[in-house]
């Protein structure tokens, strides 16, 4: 805090029950009535995939999606969007099944250091659900918010891309193999055998 | 982790095997050492084994050390990150994602005065605040840290004064975040305000009150913290140039931008040991300062990396909020977190100096560079830092990949009342870079050659030393600037297209690695050192310090284990954030960590393979140099039908000992010469880059957009193509936006103007341009499978490609960064009265007719082609210096080559007077020399 003179605090607003659907789950929390949803999202409901980079709308790393349309979670009182429903990077997955989108930003380079990567990722489903087939322009307009130091977003448009592909159904979803390696220790085309008569 | 991602069924999975036995219990796969349900082991992948030992991968730089390791299991196959799942899935903890039970929240009271003494501070009305449970100040921290040992100028929180606004001055520890900052207002703290400085010309001068004290090393009464002089060479050559560039820059500050704000998590568990989370690039040094501040045995702190989201350099300081969190912790006994917003991210800074840089260069008649004259003051702000190197830096990153006549480095950094600049991607290199590639542009034009041809001319050859003394093994230059002529159709474009349109050149050379760790004596111990341990299960436990900040350490340490042990990506599991349990490390910084932590990695990997293949010489009777190891089965080499799995022969290998468990370690040759200030910039590898960018500029209102961009960077290998493209890629966004939009604005009062991304603007998506990554591999003799470093070296070259794109496009040379519209229009203004129009659309853009040097040049560079190829198999091994171009012997030593060599650190007497900007620091003595020290 810099700064020499003294402030008076806001006061601390009254508590009360916020509630919605988070990833498809009933939420009640108990939060201050003028609480932001990033703060509310992160402290109280504990989706902690929701990223604080600005707290001024620059970086997009909140993004959330709120009944579809991505929304910035830090210029978002959360009384505002009280009822609706609201998707994080955490409700991305079905059930343990990556979706489309996040195998690809795994698999494409997407993510580097990966703290951009839930705002990204919810940004670009967002996309991917109003238009399966989108231009490399319009990717560049969807995710014109969010801002990534790592990548230099080649490969975030190339990962979008992808996943645009399996949502088309042009393209296999990556396996969701249980284990990728579900025999660990294979042997050789026949039974291990003894070379007979080596000295060793 | 490809493949996608899903947790253990658990107890539904398949319990039958295929051979019909049922399996106990519920298991979902089949039990170790089982043979499996699949008989059968992946093929060979032949195109990733090198053609030396048998596969297909072709290598023209020759045979490498590591050929035999390769098992053509992970080495140079584009991977995903294996922590990619996590980030992926939110799952991945940065440092504000780390929430202990019974957590309090601290806040930092920082200074509202650029530069004063503290008097006093009251705290008594914070205590008094119900919900506060500790308040510490500058009394509670008397020990000083810095990252480097010999420039310890931080403390936690101020203690005698405050040296920029922003600095540390106090800090609490509260129930919620709302009560830390009601808590904040209530401090009563009394300054003295002194007069501050700003303007690094000013820090040469003597000041009343210096921002730092240094005692007998003080330079007489300035701030100047470091200051550098080097000459090497013969300085006759210059005399008489043929063309000359002479052109004085200023680059403005750039901070690294990282997307997550720094944050800690500090704890004192029951048993009295501090448990430190925080998203760190060099925990070690953390760890370190720590136990200084603290007073603390480092075995009683155990620091804990988070992920890092994004460090670029700015997170590898050991930081004063750390020690805040530490302290705070100690004193209310909660766990406390620290999380910065973005304003205070720049406070913190330690982002690229702003820099005032002159250059000089000279070529002779035959287009040989002569001369390099470098001239760098740059401004450190409150702190040191990283400083005492990036000084060095500035000047000895210069020096390559071009052979010189002769080079002269002065350099100076200064403290002024700012947040304290530090080390940034590219660390010191960048803005020397950018200044020298475009006086090498500028020299081309006088002399009617290509620029391209200019530097193929002039390259040092692999296997060669620079002119300061510096070891180059590896070379991949020459082809880099070949791949990006080609690629970018150069030779129909350059000085050919209309006017706004533009290509422009620029190179790079770095560090691969810094070549003298900056704690301990590299004679006694290594750089880095990886631990590895296979366990009954087969599954491979790899502990090392790399801090993994998104750039993909820990897949690089995981992929080279894989490699040599020809397992899966998922059986390795590497251990990297807690200094518990991994070996000390330096962390991730200079661009060390693929070269030294992969290279630990694959000798503890060889350790361990070499026990597992006795084993199977146990068991099957031929000797290890018949056997192969492929996907988790070791056979006979002539019949793959005789081999055993790699569980046996682990089992085998196990009978003895249990778990069986290596231990590798990476240490530097011995390099340098002796100079005072020989070791900076020493590495036991350098990287190479060449980029071509073509600019559109808009010259009615300045604007520059940067459309293409042609990227090569020789890494030597690629151990994961994927990673090492995103290096590039993302090295080209940081580097443009320095060159076009990033600026710290500190206005006329010497504030920060812009601590938020709305206006300090990193490019956007719509701001990149098309980049096409070029990988060269040098494949270099002593790299892990022959790799370099890939993160820093590339975002060089872009600043110059641009700079010298806009001039190709408007014919006007900028030398004030960044780019800006108001800048590039105030020079077209310029422009345009020198060529008498009023309207810049009558501008000419520049055009180029080869002299009689262009073919000279060409056939200097076909020549030099065909000795670097020899050089880089080692076909020819005879030594190299630099020189031999100007008819030097390459068997002397440099220092020895002519009568008019010099090898100076300090400037003679009669040199003082014609000492560039920085220089003038040299005018000045220390403390100690004038026969006092207070």
């Amino acid at each position: 805090m810099v700064g020499t003179e003294h402030v008076e605090m806001i006061p601390v607003a009254k508590k009360e029950i916020w509630s919605a659907e988070v990833n498809g789950r009933a939420v009640e929390v108990l939060a201050p009535s003028n609480a932001v949803l990033l703060d509310v999202l992160r402290d109280k409901v504990g989706t902690l995939g929701v990223k604080r980079g600005c707290d001024l709308g620059t970086c997009g790393c909140c993004t959330v999606m709120i009944d579809g349309t991505p929304r910035l979670s830090c210029l978002c009182l959360a009384g505002q969007v009280e009822g609706s429903t609201i998707l994080t990077v955490e409700g991305l997955a079905d059930g343990a099944h990556l979706a489309p989108i996040q195998s690809c930003f795994a698999e494409h380079g997407g993510s580097q250091c990966g703290f951009c990567t839930p705002g990204f990722l919810v940004t670009a489903q967002a996309l991917l659900n109003e238009n399966d087939s989108p231009t490399d322009q319009e990717v560049a307009c969807a995710i014109e918010g969010n801002l990534c130091r790592c990548t230099g977003y080649q490969q975030i448009v190339d990962s979008i891309q992808a996943a645009a592909a399996i949502h088309r159904g042009e393209a296999e979803p990556a396996a969701p193999a249980s284990n990728p390696h579900p025999d660990p220790h294979p042997s050789g085309p026949e039974e291990p055998q003894m070379p007979p008569g080596h000295a060793r | 982790m490809s493949g996608g991602y899903r947790q253990q069924p658990g107890g539904a999975g398949k319990v039958t095997r295929k051979d019909g036995k049922r399996v106990a219990g519920k298991q979902a796969f089949p039990p170790p050492g089982s043979g499996g349900s699949n008989p059968t082991m992946a093929p060979r992948d032949l195109d990733f084994i090198p053609e030396m030992v048998g596969g297909k991968e072709a290598q023209p730089a020759g045979a490498h050390v590591h050929d035999r390791a390769r098992t053509g299991t992970s080495v140079g196959k584009p991977t995903a990150l294996v922590d990619s799942n996590a980030k992926v899935t939110g799952q991945a903890w940065y440092g504000d994602d780390v929430r202990l039970a019974n957590e309090v929240i601290g806040k930092i009271l920082r200074s509202p005065h650029h530069y004063a003494k503290i008097k006093s501070i009251d705290t008594s009305k914070v205590e008094a605040l119900p919900g506060v449970l500790a308040v510490a100040t500058g009394a509670d921290s008397p020990h000083q840290f810095g990252v480097l040992p010999v420039t310890k100028d931080e403390h936690a929180m101020a203690v005698e004064k405050v040296r920029h606004v922003g600095d540390l001055v106090a800090c609490v520890a509260a129930v919620d975040e709302a009560t830390a900052m009601e808590a904040l207002n209530l401090f009563e703290v009394e300054y003295e305000v002194l007069e501050p400085v700003f303007d690094p010309k000013k820090g040469l001068e003597d000041a009343d009150e210096p921002i730092h004290w240094r005692g007998k090393y003080h330079l007489a009464r300035t701030n100047v913290q470091k200051r550098v002089f080097q000459e090497f060479g013969d300085r006759s050559l210059v005399e008489t140039p043929l063309a000359s560039s002479h052109g004085k820059w200023n680059m403005a500050g750039v901070h690294h931008g990282f997307t997550e704000p720094h944050a800690v998590v500090a704890h004192w568990d029951p048993n009295g040991r501090l448990q430190l989370y925080t998203p760190q690039q060099v925990p070690h040094y953390t760890h370190r300062a720590l136990a200084t501040v603290l007073d603390v045995p480092m075995h009683q702190i155990n620091v804990i990396r988070t992920f890092v989201g994004g460090g670029f350099g700015g997170k590898s300081d050991p930081f004063p909020h750390e020690m805040c969190a530490a302290i705070l912790a100690r004193k209310s006994g909660r766990p406390v977190r620290i999380t910065f917003d973005r304003e205070e991210v720049y406070w913190i800074n330690r982002g690229r100096h702003p820099s005032h840089i002159e250059v000089k260069m000279t070529a002779d008649e035959e287009a040989r560079i002569s001369g390099f004259d470098i001239d760098a003051l740059i401004d450190g702000g409150g702190f040191a830092s990283f400083g005492h190197v990036t000084s060095y830096y500035n000047g000895v990153l210069a020096t390559a990949p071009y052979e010189l006549g002769s080079f002269h480095y002065t350099g100076a950094r200064v403290w002024t009342n700012k947040p304290a600049s530090g080390a940034m991607r590219g660390h010191g290199a960048v803005n020397t870079r950018c200044a020298v590639e475009v006086g090498l542009d500028e020299m081309s034009e006088q002399m009617k050659v290509d620029p391209i041809d200019l530097r193929l001319a002039n390259l040092l050859p692999p296997h060669s030393r620079t002119i300061s003394g510096f070891r180059i093994t590896s070379n991949g230059m020459r082809e880099a600037l070949e791949k990006v002529r080609e690629g970018s159709d150069w030779d129909s474009k350059f000085r050919q297209m209309p006017l706004g349109k533009g290509i422009g050149i620029g190179c790079g050379f770095f560090i691969s690695g810094s070549g003298l760790p900056i704690h301990w004596d590299p004679n006694r111990f290594p750089h880095a050192t990886v631990h590895m341990q296979v366990d009954m299960d087969g599954g491979v436990t790899v502990h090392t310090g790399a801090a993994d900040i998104g750039q993909g350490s820990t897949t690089a340490v995981a992929q080279v284990v894989s490699e040599v042990l020809a397992l899966p990506l998922e059986m390795i599991h590497v251990r990297s954030h807690e200094s518990d349990t991994s070996p000390v490390d330096l962390g991730s910084y200079s661009s060390r960590v693929t070269f030294m932590n992969a290279n630990a990695a694959i000798r503890a990997a060889l350790e361990i393979r070499e026990q597992l293949l006795n084993a199977a010489w146990e068991i099957l009777g031929y000797h290890p140099n018949n056997l192969v190891l492929n996907d988790r089965r070791i056979y006979y080499k002539h019949d793959p039908a005789i081999g055993v799995s790699y569980l046996k022969a682990l089992h085998k290998a196990q009978e003895d000992k249990g778990a069986l468990i290596a231990s590798g370690a990476y240490r530097s040759p011995p390099m340098g010469g002796v100079h005072k200030g020989a070791a900076a910039g020493l590495a036991p590898a350098y990287s190479f880059s060449a980029y071509v960018a073509e600019v559109d500029v808009d010259v009615e209102t300045g604007m520059i957009k940067c459309t293409n961009v042609w990227a090569a960077h020789d890494c030597g290998k690629a151990l994961n193509p994927l990673a090492v493209k995103g290096q590039i890629i993302g090295s080209c966004h940081m580097g443009l936006g320095q060159v076009l939009s990033e600026k710290m604005v500190y206005g006329r009062t010497g504030h920060l103007q812009n601590p938020n991304l709305l206006e300090y603007k990193i490019p956007s998506v719509h701001e990149m341009p098309h980049v096409e990554p070029i990988i060269i591999e040098s494949c270099d003799p002593e790299g892990p499978f022959g790799a370099k470093e890939a993160g820093e070296g590339p975002l060089l070259p872009i600043l110059p490609a641009v700079v010298n794109a806009v001039y190709d496009a408007i014919g006007i040379r900028l030398r004030d960064l960044p780019l800006t519209p108001d800048v590039v229009f105030k020079g077209i203004e310029k422009g345009m009265k020198a060529a008498g129009v009023d309207d810049p659309l009558d501008l000419t853009s520049p055009r180029v007719e080869h002299g009689a040097l262009q073919p000279l040049l060409v056939k200097r560079a076909a020549e030099h082609k065909v000795r670097d190829r020899a050089r880089q198999r080692s076909e020819d091994t005879d030594p190299y210096v630099n020189g031999v171009l100007f008819g030097f012997d390459p068997n002397l030593p440099l220092e020895d080559q002519v009568e008019g060599w010099r090898t100076a650190t300090e400037p003679d007497p009669e040199q003082l007077a014609e000492l560039g900007l920085a220089g003038k620091a040299w005018l000045k003595k220390e403390q100690r020399h004038m026969g006092g020290d207070e």
